[in-house]
């Protein structure tokens, strides 16, 4: 350690460009892979929040709750618990004459089962009404407010936000919840039909009703509209990124061991085990990897900070645990390529 | 009795090369070195001065022969020992200098105390030499602040540092004024006298001569003794 951190004492430049490139690096992959997960999210927050274990759905829909539709006569066949809920998802232009359009996802709901029971509001009250509605704090980036009078799509009927809660989204898009019978309005459906589907918290929940299937919320989210093929995307994309950053930087500390090559040699003609070498030239790329993936994390979290609130970062720590291991794996490897080098470094080249 | 002999050399070739480049820089070479004594080893250039040296050193090894360093047969030992025996009983004044760059003088002292421990100098004994050499004043100083000739001196005090029982010195006075080499051979002088040390040092600065025990002189690689 002495002579690493000597080194990088002497050699302040050098090592502060490895150390903010390092820093560089591993900023843009925590930032990306911050951006693609908190978008990622925005796809199933909703979901997630309800704590869903399976969706119930017409077999026929293709596993989506918008395709899917409940009949009466097959919900008076069935037996709901505590742990199911009706939804009816209806997607909406929301329209406010002072506010911006949002486009959003309507959910229509029976306050009274499990998901209206367990909303959890940031600010207002649930709805004591059918013309009442909570709305995701998504909508206050248009500035819109508790009271205000909403109208969907063309519909002329108003409805009033009377509460708000937080990470409500669904598809990319800010929920509004809402009364079961307003569902049916936005959809003009007549009262035969009851909602889209059930969303239950129990994973073997069975409807009874052979049109009808438990799917689990997995098989569920990974069927929403674009869910999939964004999640491959950006895996792939961050793979990627993480392994070009990673043999760069195992290139920078490769280079930086060659070019100690000749110090090297003066040392082992002194005597000096070639061990002490090596695991100086560990030390040493520890400390610039630690470093530099330090600064990173700071800058990091300043900039999560920073961001406007619509902009969707969200960090999963399984993730960015496996990103910054990788980047310290890498960083000693790239460090140790040249170990054989070091151990064969020949004192009498520096002899002339 | 103890044996007296540090360095033994007996039938030493060492060639270059393969085929037409070959070249054979030692041809043979007999050589003793005892303690108590300073062996001067002379030549013209590119005779195989530093390529002796070095062999005597366990720094490379000879195409043949045998080299024995305290009774301990160099060739037939692994790496790990022969750097140990490095570190532990030679001190090496290379033709090169060989500081660590990012060092400071200080520091270059203070580097062989952590890998080596025990032996070496005390805090006054160290003083008293980098006085002697006119050095004492540049302790702070890095590697590339120094001229050659104080460069050369830093590399003979960091030689001497660790107590070393033999010295090896490849030209230690090429940089330095007559009033230097007066102090460097009368340095490595006493080493052998008072302190019984095992000095040998390669040169063809002439000025040395009158400190030395025995005169040895390299020529078309085959050493013999001079007057
Ligand atoms: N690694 C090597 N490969 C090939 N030839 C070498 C090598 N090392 C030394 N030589 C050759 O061996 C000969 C002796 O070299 P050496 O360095 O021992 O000379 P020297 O007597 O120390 O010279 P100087 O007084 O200039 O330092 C030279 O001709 C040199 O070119
Ligand atoms: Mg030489």
């Amino acid at each position: 350690m002495y002579l690493a951190w000597k080194e990088i004492k002497h050699e302040k430049l050098r090592y502060g460009l490895i150390i903010g490139m390092i820093l560089l690096i591993s900023y843009l992959v925590y930032i990306l892979s911050g951006l693609a997960f908190g978008l990622a999210q925005q796809n199933t927050e909703a979901i997630d929040s309800w704590g869903a274990q399976s969706v119930i759905l017409d077999k026929d829909a293709n596993t989506s709750l918008q395709q899917s539709m409940l009949t009466k006569s097959q919900t008076d066949k069935m037996t709901l618990t505590k742990k199911e809920s009706y939804v009816g998802q209806s997607a909406i232009v929301a329209k406010e004459a002072k506010h911006a359009k949002v486009s959003a996802q309507f959910i229509g709901l029976d306050w009274d089962q499990f998901i209206g029971q367990k909303l959890v509001l940031t600010s207002g009250h649930k709805p004591t009404q059918a013309n009442q509605i909570v709305v995701d704090d998504g909508f206050k980036t248009s500035n819109y407010q508790l009271g205000d009078k909403i109208q969907f799509n063309s519909n002329t009927e108003t409805y009033t936000i009377v509460g708000f809660t937080h990470n409500a989204k669904i598809d990319i898009a800010p929920v509004v919840y809402g009364d079961l019978s307003t569902w049916q309005t936005l959809k003009k459906l007549p009262d035969t039909f009851v909602a889209s589907g059930i969303i239950s918290q129990n994973a073997k929940y069975q409807p009874g009703v052979d049109q009808l299937k438990n799917y689990s919320v997995a098989a569920f989210i990974n069927k929403l509209p674009g869910y999939s093929a964004q999640n491959m995307t950006f895996t792939f994309m961050i793979a990627f990124l993480m392994i070009i950053s990673l043999v760069v930087i195992a290139v920078f500390l490769y280079i930086l061991t060659i070019q100690k090559i000749p110090n090297y040699a003066v040392l082992r003609a002194q005597g000096v085990p070639a061990k002490v070498l090596v695991s100086n030239t560990i030390n040493q790329a520890l400390l610039l990897v630690f470093g530099g993936l330090a600064l990173g994390v700071g800058l990091t979290a300043l900039t999560a900070a920073a961001l406007p609130a619509g902009v969707p970062i969200a960090f999963n720590w399984p993730i960015l645990g496996g990103v910054t291991i990788g980047i310290l794996l890498t960083g000693v490897i790239g460090a140790l390529i040249p170990v054989k080098l070091i151990l064969k470094v020949d004192p009498v080249s520096v002899i002339a | 009795m103890e044996n007296k002999n540090t360095i033994e050399m007996h039938h030493i070739d060492k060639t270059f090369g393969h085929d037409t480049s070959k070249i054979q820089v030692l041809k043979d070479i007999e050589f003793t070195a005892q303690r108590g004594e300073m062996s001067l080893v002379i030549g013209p250039s590119g005779s195989g001065k530093s390529t002796f040296l070095t062999i005597a050193g366990g720094l490379q090894t000879p195409t043949a022969g045998d080299v024995r360093v305290e009774d301990t047969p160099l060739t037939a030992i692994p790496v790990k020992q022969r750097d140990a025996l490095r570190l532990n009983k030679i001190g090496f004044i290379l033709q090169a200098y060989n500081l660590v760059p990012f060092l400071t003088v200080r520091e270059q002292f203070r580097f062989v105390d952590r890998i080596k421990g025990a032996t070496h100098m005390t805090e006054d004994e160290l003083m008293t030499l980098l006085a002697d050499l006119g050095i004492q004043d540049l302790i702070t100083k890095y590697p590339n602040e120094l001229s050659g000739g104080q460069t050369q001196r830093v590399a003979i005090a960091r030689a001497l540092y660790p107590n070393p029982e033999i010295v090896l010195a490849d030209e230690p006075t090429a940089a330095l004024d007559s009033e230097r080499v007066t102090v460097v051979g009368q340095l490595l002088h006493d080493l052998a006298k008072k302190h019984n040390k095992s000095i040998i040092v390669v040169t063809h600065d002439m000025r040395l001569k009158q400190y030395a025990d025995h005169i040895y002189e390299i020529l078309d690689g085959s050493m013999r003794q001079a007057s």
